[in-house]
């Protein structure tokens, strides 16, 4: 293989990761934002989506750019390929983190209002998937990919109780309809996070086993 | 060009050149013997002949044939050779071993036709012969009487004894030269061992070194050179020995250094990739040691912050300081110092980064920013309202019976909350004075009797709620304590429990007694805490929920005691929590 394309390989890589990092941070200040009540850490986070978003573009033209000029096959072409997915999945992430934030600072002049329990196992959960996935991608472990793509079940339980004893608490107390629906905008958004993180598991999976396993009911 | 051993260099060389000057020096000797033992033979044969001659001259001048065949036949019995007479015509007249009629004529026999040829006067010749049909040696010599041939006289001896002779002599050297032979290639094989085998011991010797057994020493006995060697070779492994120790002993410190530091250090470069980290680095920013070697840092740790400071140290080549914030876990608050890391391996350089943990500092500076903004905002509500009543009332509300009474109970109420919160913070700042000189005030006793004092002191309290305060607690357990101290910590305990809980329901206090410490639960059934206020509810001043415990009438101080008095005790607090389900609050107290 030519030091070139592993020289481009590496800085995609690399830039690849600081995206990683940003949305990783973005979810985790999200989060904060929606428990402490914080409207200047939902600011943060929007801040931060531009610089992902700059990022995003850089990248993919980076990975079209080395796949005209290289023609990489293989475990390459994978690489670039996942690259490419879980660069967009990211960039999802990130924008779902800012919509977390916005209802987060919505809510937080709401201070009647209490954050059910569930949410923070929920967040919980949708962080250390989106962390296992990421560390999967880093260490190219396909056994860790697998298991992110199994806990997505969790979150989607979750999802379903908030949703239901959200609907509930509307029909007792009509009067907080609208945080009532932002909170429960925060759980649907949560819940992508999960399947974003999926799917970035299951294109670690592709780019190590060269395997595509979406769709698939194993 | 393929290796031979020193031994097959040697060893053959050295037997052929052997061998080879020995079967030239024999071979030399075979060849000279028999033209010397065949001139012998001639010149044996011509001093025969000359003797014989003066016999037959007077016969053949007398013409006498048959004298001269019957001394021919005489001398030849005697000598044993064998003696021909012959005329010039070449008619045989005499012969020792045949009768001379029988014979054909003999001048064209070389020896005799040398002999009859003037010039010559010596015919000799190495033949078959015609007549006996073997080789035999002719030395023909012509007989001369004043001037006149009368004939020739022909001695000859047979070769076979000649050859015989020199068979034997042949097949001796042949015999000595094989046994040389053998002879030289054993001694040969011998010196050639002993010049190759110390060179063989020490190259194996030798082996150990380069297998890193510095310790091992070579001994050969040997010429000079190879003991030189061996020597040298010796020298060289003990001062290669003493420098890879030095070498092996300085990395240790360093290593030793590196590892007992507080704080995490991390060479990096400049593709961020990890050169080198200490325990504590990989501590601080959660690291897998054995997943960590050659990755890069972004791989490893995944900080927005911190891949900004490293991407300015190298790019810059400038020294960058910053605060990180690692969530992975709990929040860790670092302070990451980056310079040049220069000389790093190939020439590039690369960054070095410091990192300290700053999160307890960073918790303690929030402690005291809150407690100055809590105990001034806590002073500050019941001041306030006093302020506000006292102000209505002197504003002409005093004439009104009904509000006078009214607004006084209202001050009333919050001077007795100023008071308690004051009374609180004296209670506090003697826990915290007494602390310091506590230890000795400890003294053994029954923990059932403090608990009871406890339960009886919130008995009250309970009964307005209607809330059964429940007590498990062994007779005979007995610790350490400041009886009155820790009656109050258990007070302030069940205090809580009776606030946070509905009317109704129950409080159970619990002393446990564990392996090596004593446990006091007070456990209720109220609306729990959640869970991210755990880790700060031992704080002062610090509120979960800041109207509704206002309200009940706590003043934000009470876990700070109650924390500060096991903290005497040498003990530690703990807490569980379901929000609504309850919380449990352990007091564990050292045996």
């Amino acid at each position: 293989m030519s030091i070139h394309l592993q020289r481009e390989i590496d800085k995609l890589k690399r830039d690849l990761l600081l995206i990683c990092s940003i949305v990783e941070e973005q979810v985790e200040i999200a989060v904060s934002a929606l428990f402490d009540r914080d409207p200047a850490l939902a600011q943060k986070v929007q801040k931060m989506d531009e610089d992902v978003d700059r990022r995003e573009i850089n990248l993919e033209e980076d990975c079209l750019k080395t796949l005209a000029l290289h023609q990489p096959v293989a475990i390459n072409l994978r690489q670039l390929i996942a690259a490419l997915k879980i660069n967009n999945d990211l960039e999802r992430i990130g924008d779902m983190a800012v919509n977390i934030a916005r209802k987060a600072a919505a809510l937080a002049a709401e201070t009647t209002i209490e954050i059910p329990a569930d949410f923070a196992t929920m967040s919980e959960q949708t962080q250390a998937m989106l962390r296992k996935s990421l560390d999967a991608m880093v260490q190219m472990d396909a056994v860790l990919a697998r298991e992110v793509c199994a806990s997505d079940d969790l979150v989607d339980q979750l999802k379903g109780k908030i949703r239901s004893r959200i609907e509930q608490q509307i029909r007792q107390d009509p009067e907080h309809i609208g945080s009532m629906l932002r909170l429960l905008s925060v759980s649907r958004n949560l819940e992508r996070i999960a399947d974003c993180a999926v799917n970035i598991a299951e294109d670690v999976i592709y780019m190590v086993d060269g395997r595509i396993v979406r769709h698939q009911a194993d | 060009m393929r290796r031979r051993r020193l031994f097959w260099q040697l060893y053959p060389a050295t037997l052929l050149i052997a061998l080879a000057a020995l079967a030239a020096i024999a071979l030399d000797a075979t060849m000279l013997l028999r033209p010397f033992y065949i001139a012998h033979t001639e010149d044996d044969l011509e001093s025969r002949v000359q003797l014989a001659e003066d016999h037959i001259v007077p016969l053949l001048a007398a013409k006498e044939y048959a004298k001269t065949d019957a001394l021919c036949k005489e001398l030849g019995q005697r000598s044993a050779t064998r003696f021909t007479v012959i005329l010039p015509d070449g008619t045989v007249v005499g012969d020792s071993l045949q009768s001379p009629q029988q014979m054909d004529k003999h001048n064209d026999r070389p020896e005799v036709r040398d002999a009859l040829n003037t010039d010559m006067s010596k015919g000799v010749s190495v033949r078959k012969s015609v007549t006996l049909k073997e080789t035999m040696c002719y030395v023909a010599l012509p007989v001369q009487q004043r001037g006149e041939t009368l004939g020739v006289v022909r001695a000859s001896v047979s070769m076979a004894g000649i050859d015989g002779a020199l068979g034997t002599i042949t097949d001796h050297i042949l015999v000595a030269c094989l046994l040389t032979a053998a002879l030289l290639a054993v001694a040969t094989l011998i010196i050639a061992r002993r010049v190759v085998k110390p060179l063989e011991q020490l190259s194996r010797h030798a082996e150990w070194f380069a297998r890193g057994d510095l310790d091992h020493r070579l001994s050969t006995a040997s010429s000079e050179e190879i003991d030189g060697l061996a020597e040298t070779l010796n020298k060289m492994a003990a001062d290669l020995k003493d420098k890879l120790d030095t070498v092996v002993r300085q990395r240790n410190e360093r290593d030793a250094i590196l590892s007992s530091m507080v704080e995490g250090v991390l060479a990096i470069d400049t593709d961020q990739r990890l050169l080198r980290m200490n325990e504590a680095a990989a501590r601080l920013l959660g690291i897998e040691a054995a997943r960590a070697e050659g990755r890069s840092l972004p791989e490893l740790v995944r900080n927005i912050e911190l891949h900004k400071l490293v991407a300015a140290v190298i790019a810059t080549q400038q020294p960058a300081e910053g605060e990180i914030v690692l969530r992975d876990r709990e929040a860790r608050f670092l302070h990451v110092h980056g310079t040049v890391l220069r000389d790093a391996p190939e020439g590039r350089n690369g960054a070095l980064l410091v990192i300290y943990d700053i999160t307890d500092r960073k918790r303690l500076e929030s402690i005291r920013r809150d407690f100055v903004a809590n105990v001034s905002h806590e002073l500050k509500t019941p001041v306030t309202s006093i302020q506000g009543y006292v102000e209505t009332l002197l504003d002409g509300a005093m004439d009104d019976n009904e509000k006078r009474e009214k607004f006084l109970r209202i001050v009333a109420k919050h001077t007795e909350r100023l008071h308690a919160i004051l009374e609180d913070l004296l209670t506090l700042a003697r826990v915290e004075q007494e602390g310091e000189k506590m230890q000795s005030v400890l003294a053994n006793g029954p923990l059932r009797g403090v608990l009871e004092a406890a339960v009886t002191a919130c008995g009250a309290k309970a009964e307005e709620k209607d809330m059964q305060i429940q007590l498990t607690c062994p007779t005979e357990l007995t610790t350490s304590m400041n009886a009155s101290l820790l009656e109050q910590a258990v007070v302030n305990l069940i205090d809580n429990a009776i606030a946070y809980s509905p009317p109704g329901q129950k409080v159970e206090v619990f002393g446990l007694a564990g392996e090596r410490e004593i446990e006091i639960r007070v456990r209720d059934h109220g609306c729990g805490i959640g869970r991210e206020h755990l880790p700060r509810i031992f704080e002062r001043f610090y509120r979960v929920d800041k109207s509704r415990s206002r309200a009940s009438g706590g003043t934000g101080l009470g876990l700070a005691i109650v924390k500060h008095i096991v903290q005497i005790h040498g003990g530690r607090t703990a807490v569980e929590s379901v929000p609504g389900e309850g919380s449990t609050f352990s007091i564990f107290l050292p045996k």
